[in-house]
């Protein structure tokens, strides 16, 4: 009994100063972290000429919207969307399902290839054979000019795949094996047995790709740039971002002294806006791989 | 689950007979559309490679480009700059390799430990942030706190750490740090995702054994939340691992300046202005070859070692 | 799903193909690349209007074009101005440009694939476009184009003849017409802060040294500004390629123009390497002095762009060098908005020279004729009469005040003496970013002119109109300009002939590529000045360590550089001497 209560007392004791410590590094760590986000937000209100001359850190000095209007005011923009929203959707499930049919695969301690085809797509993290030629293959096989290069290539992604494969690895092969007494086959261990379980895996991917899909515009300007209409948001804000680092100042700026818009108030307005959408999506996802702690007695 | 692993790692690997196949035919399908797959969009590209042996003019194509054999890398193995570049490229690698890995396993850790759900919530909401904006505003904002009127400057005059403002840019000795601070500080929230999500897989009934065996914090961490999540930390290690070599390009360039450039610039830089600036499509394909060899010999090795000590490998 | 997957077998074998034999090596193969973009082009042409290629009278044909450069303006698909030039010249252009890859990155893809747009500017990659075919030569067409044929004189076209003796591209940025209306020198010069100038008297200031008196005493006297901040003496730009505010200088200081490279010497013909001359070593010295006196900014060598602007933008920083275009858009404008040009913030030009008597060559007047690079026509191109002819009508007098003022009455005013005028919401309009995509349509890299209006009244654009430029001028300014007996910035610095028929070196010096022995060393000898010209400037054994920069220097071979350099120095001045007699 009685050691028993110094025990707790004393661990009582230790828990209390690592909460302690742990709340205190937090709080610093978010300060850290937020503190560029909070920056390009100020940044993203003020005027662009104001903000030159820099001391901006938290608040705006001279508030104005004229970041935004010129961000929102760019040509294509509706369509860039679109295109965008439809990208990062249809990837994303594309690439969930190839990626976790691959990982579901490889994890399978009796699949005769399992070795063979772990590698072979590991070795494509490692290797890639130049612009060039993937502008070849694409425009050969009539991705060029259209939507499905921003889908396909990037569908099977060996990353991808070793971490669902490794969240796969920790299943107990016991749920396969009954499954499979009771007759089941592949398609429905796959999608009955392992796929329920993987769900805070399948997030994290799905969070990974959705994020990539949502971010790239190189591909748009590489292989889409003659199409207006297969635009992504991204590229759009890239070209207005490169347009506004170019504009050769004029007469009519210097005359007026008008406030306007920077390369770095446009960044941070634009930053802001690409922001926003996976700022409000995330708490959707993150239900599965931060409360968690439920589904691990779902397995045995 | 020790049990598991252990069947996992010293499993031989199944016979090849008509029965298995059978029994394996989807599996074996599917395996199938993704090599095919796997082939068109991964390695038929590497064709390209044949640059590297070329002097190729996009014009001729990879046909009619004369050949030139391996001149190409022994202008880059006799060239100082390049062996320079691969140090830094090596040190940088390493260091950022280590210093983000360990931050975004600490954090997860640490993470993990706070008990009220809305705090872990707003917390890593919060720390995975910066992930989403570019390099370039992130080294801005790190250039005005390290510049010489600087908020790091100011603290350590405050304390008499230094009597008068330290021009970090100006020494090649703080590069590498602050290069890997900028990761560390941009990339552990997001790097830490991964890590959350493989502790969602241990069983809490561990935690409750745990406790009730009267582990404190610190020993659940290191019986049970560390074990939970070592196959993940495992194939992040060894992927990493082959990606040393692909230290960056964009933060050198943005962070660095005449002064450090000799320890700043990475192959990348280099690539960019020995070969793609110059219309020299050789010497960068000379270079990735360079680097995709050397991230194979190492994730080879790596997975050896990982073989040998029984831990998840990548193949 | 299987018969897709077969589908992309025979296609990936058919690339096999297509990658091995090349493209566009040869005009036949060129040919099926060419008709397969246009229909690409014409099937995704989302507003369905006709293709360039062989339409009707009366219907607008639509090019494509690419400029291997950032863009300046993007110009929307439902542009106003674009829309009214289209029914009078009856042709648009879809404009595309550089994003996020180098020039030559972004040709080379172009060649690679064999497809390119209808018009083309390669930048730095223009050779690559030639050597593989790609750029219709344009000598047969010229005679037929009178706005394109006046733009250059027989001399300067046969200037822009490549190796094989034909014409590919137009400069479009190098043709002045009439009065050249240069009131901004819009290039590099050592800048010093008004009020530094009005403290001391207006002063003549003509060498190094005098400058550096001057801000020193003027530092001494007023070491802060108004406001209790420390004013910086002098700052160095010296990031990334920006370093030019460190590193050619000395080719001014001895009264040389901006050839950028070398200096060429108009007497005996010969290239000079101006890193090594005695006045380069006394620039340096000065300079390391200077730092360690406290004049130079500690901070010079660190410093990115965006701090550099940040700093003259608060106005502590009394002097530079620098060209303008790189700073008074941004920190000149910030200065203004702040009203700092008031209180003597504002910059104006000096004609600094290594020593008295030295006749300066900051300012030159007359166009520089980019020989390297232009826009081109292209194979793919399906109606090379037509694009020709667009370019020829995109330089009538009456178009071209549609590219740069506007519609009249909607962005500019005519007075009654037939002048331009912008008033305040029109200027203000004008300078708007989503105005400028949604209504103005430059064609701003399609062949144009600098100088003076058909009208001989009106400046070709608004920004070289001399009434709206004094306007911009701030008391201050204006006050300085008249100490000097000055007009204009050009003014204070005096304006030089166009140098000779070899210049601007730049043009090759540009195009060097490491093919080339000469190439290799320029670009080491960028490397090694990029790390040593600080180190020399913050030593503080200034000798040994001018003599460690110059030892290494010489290992790059500086001397492969200045041999093509004089090849190819030799070879205008032999094409300029048949046009001499």
């Amino acid at each position: 009994m009685t050691i028993g209560k110094k025990n707790r007392k004393k661990k009582s004791f230790a828990d209390m100063l690592f909460v302690f410590c742990n709340t205190v590094f937090m709080i610093l760590f978010v300060i850290m972290t937020l503190y560029p986000v909070l920056n390009t937000l100020a940044i993203s209100f003020n005027d662009g000429t104001d903000a030159l001359r820099g001391g901006i850190y938290l608040w705006p000095r001279k508030w104005t919207l004229k970041n935004y209007t010129t961000v929102l005011q760019k040509n294509n923009l509706v369509t860039g969307t679109i295109v965008s929203v439809a990208r990062t959707v249809i990837g994303t499930v594309l690439a969930l399902f190839s990626n976790a049919i691959l990982a579901f695969i490889v994890s399978r301690k009796r699949f005769l290839f399992r070795k063979q085809l772990s590698l072979f797509w590991v070795i494509t993290m490692y290797v890639n054979g130049g612009m060039i030629p993937v502008f070849l293959l694409y425009k050969s096989l009539g991705l060029t000019n259209s939507f499905w290069v921003y889908v396909i290539p990037g569908m099977l992604n060996a990353f991808n795949m070793l971490v669902i494969r490794t969240y796969m690895n920790g299943i107990p092969d016991s749920l396969e094996e009954s499954a499979q007494l009771d007759g089941a086959g592949y398609t429905t261990i796959f999608l009955k047995i392992i796929s329920p379980l993987c769900k805070p895996v399948y997030a994290t991917v799905a969070l990974f790709v959705a994020v990539g899909q949502w971010n790239s515009w190189f591909d748009a300007m590489l292989y889409n740039r003659m199409s207006d209409n297969l635009t992504t948001l991204q590229y759009e804000l890239m070209k207005l971002l490169s347009s506004v680092t170019n504009q050769s100042g004029s007469v009519e700026t210097m005359k007026n002294a008008v406030g306007t818009v920077t390369p770095a108030s446009v960044r941070a307005a634009a930053t802001i806006v690409t922001m926003l959408p996976i700022i409000c999506l995330y708490p959707f996802l993150q239900k599965y791989f931060v409360t968690g702690m439920t589904l691990g007695g779902v397995k045995e | 689950m020790a049990l598991t692993k252990k069947k996992q790692t010293n499993g031989t690997a199944t016979k090849i007979t008509w029965k298995e196949i059978k029994r394996q035919k989807v599996l074996l399908i599917w395996s199938a559309i993704i090599v095919v797959y796997g082939l068109i969009f991964c390695y038929f590209p590497l064709v390209g490679w044949l640059m590297a042996f070329q002097n190729y003019k996009p014009k001729d194509g990879l046909l009619h480009s004369t050949f030139i054999g391996l001149d190409k890398f022994k202008q880059l193995f006799s060239d100082v700059a390049f062996l320079k570049v691969i140090r830094n490229t090596l040190a940088m690698g390493v260091i950022n390799l280590i210093a983000t890995f360990i931050a975004a396993i600490v954090f997860a850790i640490l993470l993990n430990e706070i008990r009220s759900k809305f705090g872990k919530k707003s917390v890593q909401t919060i720390s995975y942030l910066p992930h989403f904006l570019s390099w370039i505003i992130v080294t801005g904002i790190l250039h005005d706190a390290l510049s010489s009127s600087g908020i790091v400057n100011e603290l350590l005059l405050k304390f008499h750490i230094l009597d008068q403002p330290l021009n970090f840019f100006a020494h090649p000795q703080y590069f590498w740090g602050i290069v890997a601070f900028a990761n560390v500080w941009k990339e552990t929230g997001w790097n830490a995702i991964i890590y959350l999500s493989a502790i969602t897989a241990i069983d809490p009934s561990l935690y409750e054994a745990a406790s009730i065996d009267g582990a404190g914090r610190w020993a659940k961490i290191k019986y049970v939340t560390l074990p939970g999540i070592k196959p993940t930390i495992m194939i992040l290690l060894l992927m990493n691992v082959g990606n040393v070599l692909n230290a960056g390009f964009e933060i050198q360039y943005l962070l660095g300046n005449g002064l450090v450039q000799s320890v700043s610039q990475t192959i990348d830089i280099y690539v960019l202005k020995w070969g793609i600036s110059q219309g020299d499509y050789a010497l960068g394909t000379a270079a990735g070859i360079f680097k995709s060899l050397v991230s194979i010999i190492l994730i080879v090795i790596a997975n050896q070692i990982a073989k040998h000590n029984g831990d998840e490998r990548l193949f | 799903m299987r018969r897709k997957k077969v589908v992309s077998l025979i296609m990936t074998a058919s690339l096999a193909f297509s990658m091995l034999t090349g493209c566009g090596n040869s005009a036949d193969s060129s040919k099926p690349a060419s008709t397969d973009s246009a229909s690409e082009e014409s099937s995704t042409d989302s507003t369905g209007s006709a293709d360039g290629t062989g339409s009707a009278d009366g219907e607008i044909k639509e090019f494509t074009a690419f400029f291997a450069t950032p863009a300046t303006t993007e110009i929307n698909e439902d542009n106003e101005i674009q829309q009214i030039i289209a029914e009078k010249v009856g042709a648009k252009v879809k404009e595309t440009w550089l994003t996020g890859q180098t020039d030559k990155e972004a040709i080379g893809t172009l060649i690679a694939s064999g497809e390119y747009p209808d018009f083309i500017e390669g930048g730095s990659g223009t050779p690559q476009l030639i050597d593989a075919g790609a750029l219709v030569p344009l000598d047969d067409y010229l005679d037929d184009y009178p706005n394109i044929k006046a733009l250059f004189t027989e001399e300067e076209w046969d200037k822009l003849r490549q190796d094989d003796g034909k014409i590919y591209f137009i400069p479009q940025f190098s043709t002045i017409k009439g009065e050249e209306k240069a009131c901004a020198h819009n290039d590099e010069a050592f800048w010093i802060q008004t009020r530094v100038l009005k403290w001391a008297g207006y002063p003549k200031v003509e060498t190094l040294d005098e400058y550096f008196q001057l801000i020193e005493d003027y530092n001494a006297a007023n070491p802060t500004m108004e406001d209790g901040t420390e004013n910086i003496p002098y700052t160095i730009l010296c990031e990334d390629w920006r370093y030019f505010c460190l590193e050619n200088a000395p080719q001014f200081l001895d009264g040389y123009p901006n050839d950028g490279s070398v200096i060429v010497n108009p007497e005996t013909l010969k290239v000079v390497d101006y890193n090594t001359t005695p006045t380069a070593k006394r620039y340096f010295q000065k300079l390391n002095e200077e730092y360690k006196k406290g004049v130079v900014d500690p901070e010079s060598f660190t410093q990115t762009y965006d701090e550099y602007i940040a700093k003259l933008s608060t106005g502590r920083v009394l002097g530079m060098v620098d060209q303008w275009w790189d700073f008074a858009y941004s920190a000149g404008d910030s200065i203004k908005q702040q009203g700092l040009d008031s209180k003597g913030c504002a910059y104006v030009p000096l004609p600094i020279t290594i020593d008295k008597g030295i006749k300066n060559q900051w300012h030159n007047s007359g166009g520089v004729l980019n020989v390297s690079s232009g826009l081109a026509v292209t194979t793919s191109c399906q109606d090379v009469e037509g694009a020709l002819q667009f370019v020829n009508d995109l330089l009538d007098q009456d178009i071209h005040d549609l590219r740069f003022w506007g519609v009249e009455g909607v962005d500019y005013e005519v007075l009654d003496n037939g002048e331009f005028y912008r008033n305040k919401e029109q200027t203000t309009a004008a300078a708007d970013a989503a105005y400028k995509s949604s209504h103005l349509c430059p064609y701003s890299y399609f062949p144009q002119y600098n100088g003076t209006s058909d009208d001989g009244i009106n400046a070709t654009k608004p920004e070289n109109q001399p009434s709206m430029f004094y306007e911009t001028l701030n008391d201050e300014v204006k006050a300085t300009f008249d100490a000097y007996g000055a007009k204009t910035y050009v003014d204070m610095l005096g304006s030089s002939e166009a140098p000779g028929s070899w210049y601007p070196m730049w043009s090759y010096s540009n195009s060097l590529t490491t093919d080339t022995a000469g190439g290799t060393a320029w670009l080491k000898m960028g490397e090694v000045k990029h790390e040593y010209l600080p180190k020399v400037v913050m030593a503080d054994d200034f000798e040994a360590s001018w003599s460690e920069y110059m030892s290494v220097y010489s290992e790059c071979k500086p001397e492969d550089f200045l041999a093509e350099m004089q090849g190819e120095l030799d070879k205008r001045m032999e094409q300029a001497a048949k046009f001499n007699n």
